[in-house]
């Protein structure tokens, strides 16, 4: 809506579109919630092997070293086919992680297998007494030699029952004040004598996410991830540009799709109450866009806008909750089904994202934290 | 968010913002229920530091420049209370120099000696810019035009930019204030400016753009409904400012009262409304010439800083507690500028009906 692609952004988008119209499996498009990983993972592996898994990444990791620009192409042309969301754990996190934290030695152990698509990664932060209160967790890690041995339990782990590695918020300094200056960042093989991973069935119906005990886990110390202690800085230091890639304006623009199909398809779309409420969702999404488009100008001149993006995650998300809410108006009494709903502009599914994206305020910081954050990092109100 | 912008840029918002310093709401409570209620002179310097000519080309007396450029002063003179009708001056001028030879008018607007205003509005919620009820008859050179416009900001104007049907669909077109068939009919706003309802019966016009087109009317109209909501931008974001200092020296119960989480949640709430219009005004002034904005852009824009100068500027009330429903304090004024710059063209419903037809929502 804002940005234009240049003439060599417009040709890759194009090779973009072309190459997933002909490789991306039928069944994989259009789905309301993740795939299984024995449906997922090969085309993770498609992706990987034409080179397209990590855009992000610099070419010696493995990556494409594509510019922002070509990154958002590539976004925009995955949710514009109704690519499936992949594992982004080791994707978006623990691999920049590495890469700016690492030793050489992580590096060379975890990040091919990332790329490669061998290995899943799960983000062990939430803790049953932790959720907004992040710093207060109690997974505790003992330093014993060479090793750590890990006591806790972590929960809210997407996809841990499918992961192979967890990287992992723990104590290692119960005295230390402030609290967060005693926790420090740990890679745990979830496949260790002591892990035990119990999937959490969701309100939408699916097994996203899951919680992991810990029960005297032995962790070799060489997978601690920076200084012990220093976990804290690691964890946060990449939360500002995770949030401009997941606000995309394009998934706002999809679903706005499905609410006129919907609203055409139960002739809802005739009632001027309904079209006040339709115009200004879209033009709440024109707005979105606006924003995103804000956002990544600033990025680009590495002016990365910081704190202040907590804007863009509070609109996105609680954007894209409002337009589920309006699918749900529109499908009437459709919304109540369990299964999508045969129309002629296609089979729409109500209930599941409805329900899906009552998490997108509650994850990654939830809507009242990023408000917090606001009030005291950006507005300086006093505390 | 910051708006990247070049050296020249920024410094022309330097100058809007000591321009501004001269302003400000006492300034402005001084011209309530004056007439003018403004000061020509001002206008007149506002003339000579080139902003009324902000977007006339440079072969005619103008800057050139573009919709940043006049957004960048928009804003500071809604920060500001500003009571000179520099917006209006300015898209005037841009929709006077659109022709080869330009209109006979554009020096003096351009220069702040003389006034002309858009009027394109003939109802309570401008639905019908695009298709008005005011006639154009009679022949190129010896052109009338008859119909009521309303809502029209008279105050100092010598002429105006009237919308009329024609044999060919909408024009624009010049009047001259008290031409023959003239009436002016003035009433008290809510903040103590003037708006008028204009009567024209059989009165001589000129066409502004040959042959007559839509186009002309409705990039006026888009070109006005982008300039209000950058000065409501410029609205929220001083009445944003001036409460959070508020929140940061204001006590009670023994604490500032900026510290409580109520209060800090309706201020991040504030801040982002305000930060979503800057997004919008500046990612649109970025991608659009200043006579080719997109209509649901310009549309979308309006409707979206018109509710949201309203939201902020209700919660800066809310926030100032009892000083803030007082005339004495000066929050209740940015309300009120909010309450009259989001009414004009169509409020928030207005644009988001018109928006629907636009982004044909309702097929």
């Amino acid at each position: 809506m804002f940005r234009r692609d240049t003439p060599a952004e417009a040709e890759f988008r194009n090779e973009v579109r072309n190459w997933l119209e002909a490789n991306l499996p039928t069944a994989l498009r259009g789905r309301t919630t993740r795939p299984p990983p024995e449906e997922l993972m090969p085309w993770y592996r498609t992706l990987s092997q034409k080179g397209w898994i990590a855009p992000h990444w610099p070419k010696q990791y493995g990556g494409m070293g594509a510019t922002l620009n070509e990154q958002i192409i590539m976004t925009e042309e995955l949710a514009r086919i109704g690519a499936p969301h992949l594992p982004v754990q080791g994707l978006n996190h623990i691999g920049p992680i590495l890469m700016e934290f690492g030793t050489d030695a992580q590096k060379q152990k975890h990040l091919p297998p990332i790329v490669a698509g061998t290995v899943i990664w799960a983000q062990g932060y939430s803790e049953p007494g932790a959720g907004s209160d992040l710093a207060s967790l109690s997974t505790r890690a003992t330093l014993d030699g060479d090793r750590f041995v890990v006591k806790g339990h972590k929960i809210w782990t997407t996809w841990a029952h499918h992961s192979d590695w967890m990287f992992a918020l723990v104590r290692t300094d119960p005295q230390a004040q402030p609290r967060h200056a005693g926790i420090s960042f740990l890679l745990i093989d979830l496949h260790s004598p002591g892990v035990k991973v119990r999937p959490i069935r969701t309100i939408a119906n699916d097994d996203e996410f899951a919680e992991v005990f810990l029960d005297d886990v032995v962790v070799p110390a060489e997978n601690l991830v920076g200084k012990l202690n220093d976990g804290w800085r690691i964890a946060n230091a990449l939360l500002g540009h995770e949030r401009i890639g997941t606000s995309n304006p394009q998934f706002a623009l999809i679903a706005l799709e499905r609410i006129k199909a919907m609203a055409q398809a139960t002739g809802v779309i005739a009632d001027p109450a309904f079209q006040d409420r339709l115009a200004a969702a879209s033009i709440n999404v024109t707005t979105l866009s606006a924003l995103f488009s804000h956002a990544v100008e600033l990025t680009n001149h590495e002016k990365s806008p910081g704190p202040e993006s907590s804007i863009i995650k509070i609109v996105g998300s609680e954007l894209l909750q409002s337009l589920n809410e309006l699918l749900v108006e529109a499908a009437g009494g459709h919304a109540t089904a369990d299964r999508p709903f045969h129309t002629q502009f296609g089979d729409i599914d109500a209930a599941v994202p409805y329900l899906f994206s009552r998490r997108v305020t509650i994850y990654g910081g939830s809507s009242e934290i990023q408000r917090n954050v606001i009030a005291r990092r950006v507005l300086n109100l006093p505390s | 968010m910051e708006v990247r912008l070049t050296s020249e840029q920024s410094l022309l918002r330097e100058s809007a913002a000591k321009f501004i310093a001269g302003a400000g709401a006492k300034v402005a409570r001084g011209y309530r229920h004056q007439s003018p209620g403004f000061d020509p002179a001002r206008l007149h310097e506002a003339g000579e530091l080139g902003w009324l000519g902000i977007l006339v080309p440079e072969s005619m007396g103008g800057q050139g420049l573009g919709l940043t450029e006049l957004a960048l002063v928009l804003e500071q003179a809604g920060r500001g209370l500003v009571c000179e009708p520099i917006g209006l001056a300015a898209i005037s001028a841009a929709a006077l120099s659109q022709e080869r030879a330009p209109h006979p008018m554009l020096q003096r607007v351009v220069s702040g000696q003389a006034l002309v205003a858009p009027a394109l509005q003939e109802s309570a919620h401008g639905t019908d810019i695009a298709e008005p009820r005011t006639r154009l008859t009679g022949a190129d050179g010896a052109l009338r035009v008859s119909g009521r416009k309303m809502f029209v900001c008279a105050d100092g104007a010598d002429g105006f930019l009237v919308s009329a049907a024609g044999r060919d669909g909408p024009a624009l077109c010049y009047v001259a204030r008290n031409a023959p068939g003239y009436t002016l009919t003035e009433t008290q706003t809510v903040d103590g400016r003037r708006l008028a309802t204009l009567d024209l019966a059989d009165t001589p016009a000129d066409l502004l753009a040959h042959p007559p087109s839509r186009n002309a009317v409705e990039s006026l109209n888009n070109l006005a409904l982008f300039a209000l909501s950058t000065e409501l931008l410029g609205v929220m974001d001083r009445a944003q400012e001036m409460t959070l200092d508020y929140l940061r020296i204001r006590k009670q119960f023994g604490k500032l009262i900026g510290s409580f989480q109520a209060l800090q949640h309706q201020a991040a709430n504030i801040y982002i409304r305000t930060e979503s219009v800057r997004s919008l005004v500046y990612q649109i002034a970025a991608n659009n010439e200043p006579l080719g904005i997109d209509p649901a852009l310009a549309i979308a824009a309006k409707a979206k800083a018109s509710e949201d100068a309203l939201a902020v500027t209700q919660t800066c009330i809310q926030l100032h507690g009892g000083i803030g429903f007082t005339d004495e304090h000066d929050i209740g004024l940015y309300l009120k500028r909010a309450m009259l710059l989001s009414s004009l063209l169509g409020n928030a419903a207005a644009q988001r009906r018109r928006y629907a037809a636009v982004a044909r929502l309702s097929a």
